[in-house]
């Protein structure tokens, strides 16, 4: 019974997470690494929930979420590909402005509520033992992500686009070469993440908590951008990093629920510890797999 | 081709003047436009936010007061950046100054003079931050680490560590259920020197000057460029680059964490959940507004401070939220970051 509790909230509370990992994988396969992802997502929950609010409708929130998000996005984009401002600096000063305007613009909708996404069990495939309830009793947005996550990594390894933006994160002459603009897939790649992120957002807000509070992704976005170098900057991995986090969160609960005699406090610590452990243990193997474009950036990044 | 050279001189310093109006001009009239959305008059609120900083005397202090933290922290980022660092952790570090230097005032020194218990407080806060700057450069030595994220990461952990120290251990049993710590003893306290503005600014005023100095004019600062602004040549120059790059940051977390110390023994006097909150991040801003650059921070996290105090005036006089103030600063910082770092190129 408990394992199923935290399996479900594994992926309930991981899902925004693997959402947000897989927008900054987009990012920083073009060679941009979005710290900002922190601003796309609470600008995200917050349009969600308004979009839903005012239309009755939670689809409607992801495609106010994902417009919110990409307008974030493309202000990173815009600093830092046309304006060749520094990445981390800009995506800081964005996560700061995310958090400033959803702050501002939510407060009338702290005490609102909404129709949001509800869980919608499988039949048949709901009622497997243990993993049943965890992976099929969810929410739209959860399931939409399983289709998703393959879906993005088909595009990205299978596809010419997918070449194309990730030839751009590696070297932007070569792209160049073969008639492609960078600067153009860069943009794209960017607001992309953002978009996604964004509905990472909508979906901590109006599927799995179906409220709105100030702050709520906690730095959702800032552990996703940690997450990416675990995923190897590739989907398909994206999911260990995310249900690690969501289950360190959903542990939280879990243990806060039996009552069990830890401050909360400690227990709200796990989750960003197990990201630095996940980070330590995956070190060995990221150099190989950066984007060379990213590398740069990395290297050269402080004045 | 005299006169061509002095016209496209002058033509790029008139463009550089005009970038730096519109970097200034466009932040106060895309947020003029955003208070006129909210019904509120623009003039009347930026008005209110000189006279009620500037114009009174409690006003300046509170300024004087809320830029110390921010220089010392914003002096501690340039100081890592130079070797190649970017430590966002000011905000942990600086909590956990905050927090050993108060856990070394309830249990190691609460009836020591003021001299000796003061002091302890100050190497407590400094520990605190090198612990956790020790943390983030530890694992971008050892395991290759990105310094950015890590840091921003142990920001986050910190604050679950205070809040557990303050609504636990250290909570103060008179409180009636506040999550605060006691107030640290009386002398322990620093004194105000001028209309309630304690020594706090003069220290941080010197670390900013200290880390250009030592940047600029020392040896080790010359490494320190070397190593940050060129690591193959150092790794050739034979400099050790893990170790200096480990010595900067902790210096630098030393520098936030100390800066929290100031916060507990000359502004609050006691830990809370809040204490401190943004300051990390404002003084990592300021720092950048600066372009690392120790003497020009002393200038942006003044700026900082205005904004941060004028912040409340907003709440008050205009009714808005806290929350309003950090879009103005980000409008700010964007402007900024639009106009880019330009003549230096």
């Amino acid at each position: 019974m408990m394992i199923e509790t935290l399996l479900s909230g594994a992926i309930g509370s991981g899902t925004s997470v693997l959402y947000a990992i897989n927008g900054e994988i987009f990012s920083e396969r073009v060679g941009v690494i979005n710290l900002g992802m922190e601003g796309c997502m609470i600008v995200g929950a917050l349009a969600a929930y308004a979009g839903a609010y005012a239309a009755g409708n939670p689809w409607i929130g992801v495609l106010c979420a994902m417009a919110a998000g990409g307008v974030i996005a493309a202000m990173h984009a815009y600093l830092v590909i046309s304006r060749k401002s520094n990445q981390l600096a800009t995506g800081l000063t964005l996560m700061f402005f995310g958090l400033g305007i959803a702050a501002f613009f939510g407060r009338n909708y702290v005490s609102a509520s909404v129709t949001g996404f509800q869980k919608i069990p499988v039949p048949l495939l709901s009622s497997i033992p243990i993993i049943g309830n965890a992976l099929f009793n969810q929410d739209a947005l959860t399931y939409l992500s399983y289709f998703l996550t393959p879906a993005l990594w088909l595009l990205l390894f299978r596809t010419k686009f997918g070449m194309r933006l990730r030839g751009t994160g590696e070297d932007e002459n070569v792209v160049y070469a073969y008639g492609v603009n960078p600067t153009v897939m860069r943009y794209i790649g960017v607001i992309a993440g953002g978009m996604l992120s964004a509905v990472g957002g909508a979906q901590l807000s109006i599927a799995y908590t179906h409220t709105w509070i100030e702050g709520m992704t906690s730095g959702r976005g800032v552990v996703a951008v940690a997450l990416v170098v675990l995923a190897g900057w590739s989907p398909s991995k994206a999911l260990i990093g995310a249900y690690i986090f969501g289950g360190a969160q959903a542990l939280q609960t879990i243990l806060q629920q039996q009552g069990v005699n830890i401050s909360p406090f400690l227990l709200l610590m796990l989750p960003y510890v197990f990201t630095l452990v996940a980070l330590f243990v995956a070190s060995r193997r990221q150099k190989q797999s950066m984007p060379a474009e990213l590398k740069k950036v990395i290297e050269s990044s402080s004045g | 081709m005299q006169t061509k050279l002095q016209s496209i001189k002058s033509g790029g310093m008139l463009t550089g003047v005009l970038k730096w109006a519109g970097a200034i001009a466009v932040p106060i009239a895309v947020f003029a436009v955003f208070l006129l959305c909210q019904g509120v008059n623009p003039i009347e609120t930026y008005a209110n936010m000189i006279t009620s900083t500037f114009g009174n005397s409690y006003g300046r202090g509170e300024v004087i007061i809320k830029s110390a933290p921010f220089i010392l922290i914003a002096a501690a980022t340039c100081l890592s950046s130079k070797a190649g660092l970017v430590n966002v952790g000011g905000e942990g570090q600086f909590a956990l100054g905050a927090l050993f230097s108060t856990a070394a005032a309830m249990f190691l020194v609460k009836d020591a003079p003021a001299v000796i218990g003061i002091a302890v407080m100050a190497l407590a806060g400094i520990a605190g931050g090198m612990i956790w700057g020790g943390i983030a450069v530890g694992l971008k030595v050892k395991a290759n680490m990105n310094e950015t994220i890590t840091t921003v990461i142990l920001n986050y952990i910190a604050y679950e560590l205070v809040s557990f120290m303050v609504y636990g251990p250290l909570k103060d049993p008179d409180s009636f259920n506040w999550p605060q710590t006691p107030e640290i003893s009386e002398q322990l306290q620093l004194p105000s020197i001028v209309s309630g503005v304690n020594a706090g600014i003069i220290i941080a005023v010197i670390f900013a000057v200290a880390v250009w100095y030592v940047t600029k004019k020392t040896r080790w600062g010359y490494k320190l460029k070397v190593i940050g602004s060129n690591p193959l040549a150092a790794v050739h120059a034979g400099y050790n680059v893990g170790k200096t790059q480990v010595i900067a940051m902790l210096i630098s977390g030393g520098m936030s964490g100390l800066a929290g110390m100031l916060e507990i023994a000359g502004v609050e006097m006691r830990l809370r959940q809040t204490t401190g909150s943004n300051y990390g991040y404002l003084g990592f801003l300021a720092a950048w507004m600066a372009w690392n650059n120790p003497l020009a921070a002393i200038i942006t996290a003044f700026i900082m401070g205005f904004l941060f105090i004028s912040g409340n005036v907003l709440e008050m006089s205009s009714g808005l939220p806290s929350s309003t103030v950090r879009i103005l600063m980000s409008i700010v910082l964007l402007a900024i970051l639009w106009k880019g770092k330009g003549d230096k190129k």
